[in-house]
């Protein structure tokens, strides 16, 4: 800490964190799509000028571990030489290094005093970019027919935006008005956050901050490094899969291996599954996002995510494989690999980390994409939510009923809001009865959601988990499947977890997510939780007797016959 | 003679601030307060106020209360046993919430329990459409079966929350209605009554702490009201809302959510009063305690207030209004930015070798070193102990004197020596990572909201506010702050400045290119006088009500609403402005406008005020000369370097009119005042200290 005063060090820490968060805060109140206003589906973050993550505004891990890698690439492409005071690059390709093409990033330079002194991103779910399908999900072939792909181009020059490249874009995407809007608050956000850099520059003059930036990063490397050396060294392997790809019902398989060491850790996914030409290819950035995820998860809590942090993170992910996909890959539904190989990691390092790590969860994004014509009015509404799942159990605790599991922690879109928005109705939201992974600890329940259409409509769904639901671990069982169905005049069809389908006036989706995985064996379970379930009717009598062996005698529980029940085994 | 008295019960102690309403002199007492059933210290503190004032209990006027009851009813589970009425469907709105982690990386994170359980939540047969249009008609027989279930589980309270209900309350009335007649005596919350407002979680959330602590909140207060009776006290019961303004027991009693951030409201009321006295309506106020520092932005008189709030829950998870965690309330609350940074937060040096303050805090016990009751982690107080702020002999007044080489040896063991720093340069670490921390916060409420500090004046208690306020409009560059008489009580003298008040609201969707200015003008009517019915109810006069109208506009496609004031009446000139008015208010708060974009009305608020006559401020003597210091000492200052000698001053010796430069020390009972070089201090006729940047 030579050359750096402590006192100046924790003061500046602290207003870069408060700059990303004040940009979080500019960004939510002033977009128009549920997805990014109520459900902050979006991160923002601040880069030095060698374009190392710095401080970061907490929203969804998903994103900030990719936005790691999107921006430095996206300003090195574009040459930061040609980035001026007032400029902001936006870009939403995959390749060589981004995420899906719903997640759009702006990047704008910092400058001081004539110098740069980095950059402030954010990065947004945008409901529609174009594409073969409302809300740009859907099974496709290849990447172009996923939406716009944006390199990084100028969408605002000097302060003014560059209406030739809005335009264009917007041209590419059904919604114009709704992500006109949320392009606007974008911009606006990373004003907010270059305005709040330069404030600290004033401030503390640019030598102080630059030297305490770089003295951050080594600080928190120190504090990771200290972490590293008490975690229990040693290799962890497991393997795990993807339902399917949505064109074959080959499942994806998924193996990984992650190495904890005193100097990094080493996440290797050589053994899975070669890329599809379906939508569930990670890119590289998406899965160096898990990787980064569950490391963060191990660690003490207080630690600052930025460069010092990321790079003990070190990833090997065979290109070709759904974990690193190639140009031109479709990898709209890359999330839902990313997501469940957090959970293959998370079962990798549970014998060395019981009490920390849960059972099975969600593991997928689960998303549902629809979009209404109205050709009188010359608009295309489109709409995006993604759906909770049940979270595994853990050691001494249930897994929660319906909740965002790992990176993901998207709000759910209000019925009301969705309704007075959107043109559909909501007809049912609840709890999935009976779909708990049993366990002394249970899964988590599912949750269904039901939306019934008044208009036609291009309905996807792009999920998974309706094959064989999250395991169970150390005796628990595995959480039941999800279904997504569709009711047409009062009949009820299974739907595959990837597809899209044109609805007719009256047709409803159900959707129907899975529960968690137990953790334990269920017949070991407290008698008095499974009492409370039953009353509650979270899970039936039947299963109480059946699979937790537990009997009642009216409202209580009837020990002895209990007893007997478990006995026989 | 007549009185009148605020009572404010905190966690450790109930203080109790008695009035004159003719001379304006303030007698206060302080107790410990009484969690096992709070009315004692209640009346403990009523007493000894009324014998230090030399008053009989009959010559009070009224009584107001701030009370932290409805909060830590939830926060300890104390709820009653209520149910729920939804729309079928959606029993689970209470399970699922807003299915995120209060915590993004923590595993084994739990979600806040419903407040009422799955098997006392039921639903009634209806639906609402967006528009209030009815889908289908509410079945009779369905609210009669749902409240069979409700008598079964023996429930004390229900909470009803129908979907669009905010838009259309005839289901939720005619719900409210039979559930009155199915279950008599068990009071009945209905979402359309307590916050109609659209996105059905938050609102049922709302209602549902409406409902647990209603019954809680009605036995404390019928028991302090008969209470009082006995003492022989005739005023009537006033409670302190979350918004600002006070409301009647009996309408306490009836929307409890109204209260649950009554006391912290009272500071920022003390202040938003103070700078009308003085002639600046724009202030920010800042309160620093023990544990936690609040800033709250008054402009214009009146203090922000915001709906997005959680009770029950931890910061940290979100930021601003964003937390994840807890119960989230949408009734108007007082809008603070609270932090971990009081006189008692911990100073640390991590694992990666920086120093910390805070969250972690010493409390009252042990506390910080100094106090010498075997506190062994260095504070905050113990660094200004160290630096020369603090007079180790005149703590509290000499009620407590001060461990100084206590202090010094655990910042030089625990802070100084593992970073290398000499102990007073750790000293003036930890006050500046404090004040910087505090800074940080004055910044979200202002700088974010769109508003400059700079043009606000900085008001400063509680007990270690005028320590470190100086630096803070320093570091802000505030040129002039305001630190009231008393500081560490100055918020109790809220409870006794401010107004009776009723927020209202309705929805009314329209297109701002659609807008009949005489429908909006009927609404807002309808609304004033509902609001005047019920504050002439509790005895005020015509005269004293008044009422604000505001409406609430935001672009066609976004959720967070903006709020202007507008004229009575609402006309047709006032609605050819509201355009211009509401472009320039975006780019103020966000920073971009959009003109060319629709703008829609969503909703219509009046505020009724019940004026009460204010109590004439206290008169200082004029001061005789200059001010003599009672004594100097060496106090550090990092502008400087060093130690300077430093005049301490005796606050109670200073008269009106008196002029002082800095570096100077004010000392009084329950507070320190730090003047920084560069400022002058000016002492007012009702004996504030206004210290001001001097010109250079």
């Amino acid at each position: 800490m030579a050359a750096v005063d402590p006192i100046a060090f924790e003061v500046i820490r602290n207003a870069l964190v408060a700059a990303t968060d004040e940009m979080v805060l500019a960004l939510k109140r002033s977009a128009y799509s549920t997805n990014i206003k109520t459900r902050s589906d979006f991160s923002c973050a601040f880069f030095d000028a060698e374009l190392r993550p710095v401080a970061q505004g907490f929203n969804q891990p998903v994103h900030l571990g990719s936005m790691v890698e999107q921006v430095p690439k996206a300003v090195l492409s574009y040459g930061p030489e040609s980035l001026a005071p007032g400029d902001v690059l936006v870009t939403n390709d995959p390749y060589p290094s981004g995420v899906h093409l719903n997640d759009v990033s702006l990047i704008s330079p910092v400058h001081a005093e004539g110098e740069l002194v980095g950059y402030v991103a954010n990065l947004a779910h945008h409901v529609d970019v174009g594409g073969g399908a409302p809300a740009s999900i859907g099974a496709f072939r290849e990447v172009f027919q996923e939406g716009v792909i944006i390199p990084p181009v100028k969408l605002v020059e000097g302060g003014v935006v560059v209406d030739d490249v809005f335009r264009l874009i917007l041209a590419q995407i059904r919604s114009k008005h709704e992500t006109g809007g949320d392009f606007r608050a974008q911009i606006a956000a990373n004003a907010t956050g270059v305005r709040r850099v330069q404030a600290l520059v004033a401030r503390h003059g640019r030598e102080r901050l630059l030297a305490t930036m770089e003295e951050l990063l080594d600080y928190t490397e120190r504090r990771t490094l200290a972490e590293l050396a008490r975690l229990p060294h040693g290799v962890y392997e497991a393997e795990g899969s993807v339902d399917n790809d949505g064109y074959t019902d080959e499942p994806v398989g998924l193996r990984v291996r992650v190495e904890l060491g005193p100097d990094g850790v080493r996440f290797d996914t050589t053994g899975c599954a070669a890329q599809r030409r379906a939508p569930v290819n990670s890119t590289w950035a998406m899965t160096f996002s898990a990787a980064a995820y569950v490391l963060k998860c191990l660690v003490d809590p207080d630690l600052p995510v930025n460069d010092g942090f990321y790079r003990l993170v070190h990833l090997h992910a065979p290109a070709g494989t759904v974990t690193n996909c190639t140009w031109p890959a479709p990898v709209v539904g890359g999330w839902e690999t990313q997501t469940r190989l957090v959970d293959v990691m998370f079962r990798a390092l549970l014998p060395a980390f019981p009490e920390r790590l849960p059972a099975g969860t969600k593991a997928m994004m689960c998303q549902a994409g629809f979009g209404s014509l109205d050709v009188a009015a010359g608009s295309y509404i489109c709409f995006y939510d993604t759906f909770a799942g049940g979270y595994g159990g853990r050691d001494g605790l249930d897994g929660p009923d319906a909740v965002q599991a790992h990176g993901q922690n998207t709000e759910n879109a209000p019925v009301e809001e969705t309704e007075l928005n959107y043109p559909v109705r909501i007809e049912r939201l609840a709890l999935v009865e009976d779909s708990d992974g049993a366990g002394r600890f249970r899964g988590g329940l599912g949750l269904r959601k039901d939306y019934v259409f008044d208009l036609h409509t291009t309905f996807t769904v792009l999920a998974d988990r309706d094959r064989s639901g999250p395991w169970g671990v150390l005796g628990g069982r595995a959480g039941r499947r999800a279904e997504y169905v569709l009711v047409r005049d009062g009949a009820e069809t299974r739907l595959g977890s990837k597809c899209t389908l044109e609805l007719v006036p009256g047709d409803v989706i159900s959707v129907r997510t899975c529960g968690g995985g137990g953790y334990g064996p269920p017949e070991e379970r407290d008698p008095e939780r499974v009492l409370r379930d039953v009353l509650e009717g979270k899970v039936s009598a039947e299963r109480a007797h059946d699979v937790y062996r537990v009997a009642f005698a009216g409202h209580k529980v009837d020990r002895a016959a209990t007893g007997a029940l478990r006995e026989a085994g | 003679m007549s009185v009148r008295v605020a009572i404010d019960i905190g966690g450790t102690f109930t203080d109790a601030t008695l009035i004159d309403e003719s001379s304006g002199a303030v007698s206060i007492a302080k107790v410990l307060s009484t969690p096992a059933d709070p009315s004692e210290g209640f009346m403990r503190a009523l007493e000894r106020a009324l014998v230090e004032g030399g008053v009989e209990a009959r010559a009070t006027n009224f009584v107001v209360h701030a009370t932290t009851v409805a909060t830590n009813a939830i926060i300890e589970g104390r709820i009653a046993r209520s149910g729920f009425v939804t729309t079928d469907g959606f029993r689970d709105l209470l399970e699922i919430a807003r299915q995120v982690r209060p915590s993004l990386y923590d595993t084994r994170f739990e979600k806040p329990p419903p407040l009422v359980p799955r098997d006392r939540a039921v639903v009634v047969r209806e639906r609402l459409g967006p528009d209030g249009g009815v889908l289908v008609p509410l079945e009779d027989d369905s609210v009669r079966a749902a409240a069979a279930v409700l008598r079964e589980q023996e429930v004390e309270s229900v909470a009803v929350c129908l979907l669009h209900a905010y838009v259309n309350a005839g289901h939720e009335q005619r719900v409210g209605a039979i559930l009155a007649e199915e279950l008599p005596g068990v009071p009945i919350s209905l979402s359309s009554e307590v916050a109609p407002e659209f996105r059905e979680y938050l609102r049922a959330s709302t209602t549902v702490i409406n409902a647990v602590i209603r019954p809680i909140v009605g036995r404390y207060l019928e028991r302090l009201e008969s209470r009082l009776e006995e003492a022989g006290v005739r005023g009537k019961l006033l409670v302190m809302q979350s918004s600002g303004g006070i409301f009647s027991s009996e309408a306490a009693a009836r929307r409890p959510v109204f209260m649950v951030e009554s006391g912290p409201a009272a500071g920022v009321i003390a202040s938003a009063h103070l700078g009308t006295t003085v002639g600046r309506r724009d202030v920010l106020s800042f309160d620093m305690g023990g544990t936690t520092a609040k800033v709250g932005l008054i402009q214009d008189g009146r203090p922000t207030v915001t709906k997005d709030y959680t009770v029950g829950g931890h910061a940290g998870a979100g930021v601003g209004g964003m937390s994840l965690s807890g119960y989230p309330v949408r009734t108007p609350v007082v809008d603070l930015v609270e932090i971990g940074a009081g006189g008692g937060s911990i100073a640390w040096v991590d694992s990666g070798g920086l120093l910390r303050v805070g969250p972690q805090s010493a409390g009252a016990d042990p506390g910080p070193v100094c106090y010498g009751r075997g506190g062994e982690q260095p504070t905050v107080t113990d660094a200004n102990v160290v630096l020369g702020r603090l007079n180790p002999a005149y703590f509290l007044g000499g009620e407590l004197e001060l461990d100084v080489e206590g202090a010094r040896r655990a910042i030089e063991e625990r802070c100084a020596g593992p970073l290398g720093l000499t102990t007073t340069e750790a000293a003036n670490g930890i006050v500046e990572i404090a004040n910087a921390a505090m800074v940080n916060a004055l910044h979200l409420i202002s700088v974010q909201r769109g508003y400059d500090p700079r043009d606000f004046l900085l008001v400063a208690f509680g007990g270690a506010g005028p320590l470190h306020a100086n630096a803070l409009a320093r570091e802000a560059q505030m040129p002039a702050l305001l630190v009231p008489p008393s500081p560490g009580i100055f918020s109790a003298t809220g409870l006794l400045t401010t107004d009776l008040k009723r927020d209202a609201a309705t929805t009314l969707l329209r297109r701002l290119e659609e807008l009949d200015p005489a429908e909006v003008d009927r609404g807002f009517r309808e609304l004033e006088e509902a609001g005047a019915a019920e504050l002439a109810g509790e005895g005020l006069a015509a005269g004293a009500i008044s009422s604000l109208r505001q409406l609430d506009l935001r672009y066609v496609g976004q959720s967070y609403e903006l709020t202007l004031d507008v004229p009575t009446p609402f006309d047709g000139a006032a609605a050819a402005e509201l355009a211009g008015r509401f472009h320039a208010e975006h780019d103020r708060t966000y920073g971009f406008g959009a003109p060319g974009e629709p703008i829609e009305l969503v909703s219509l608020r009046v505020t009724t005020l019940g004026t009460i006559a204010k109590p004439p401020p206290r008169r200082l003597p004029d001061a005789a000369g200059a001010p003599e210091p009672r004594s100097r000492r060496p106090v550090f200052f990092a502008e400087a370097g060093d130690y300077v000698d430093c005049p301490v001053h005796d606050r109670y010796g200073l008269g009106a009119g008196a002029r002082f430069a800095g570096p100077a020390v004010v000392e009084e009972f329950d507070s320190t005042v730090v003047v920084h070089p560069g400022y002058a201090v000016s002492v007012d006729a009702a004996g504030n200290l206004l210290i001001e940047e001097e010109a250079t």
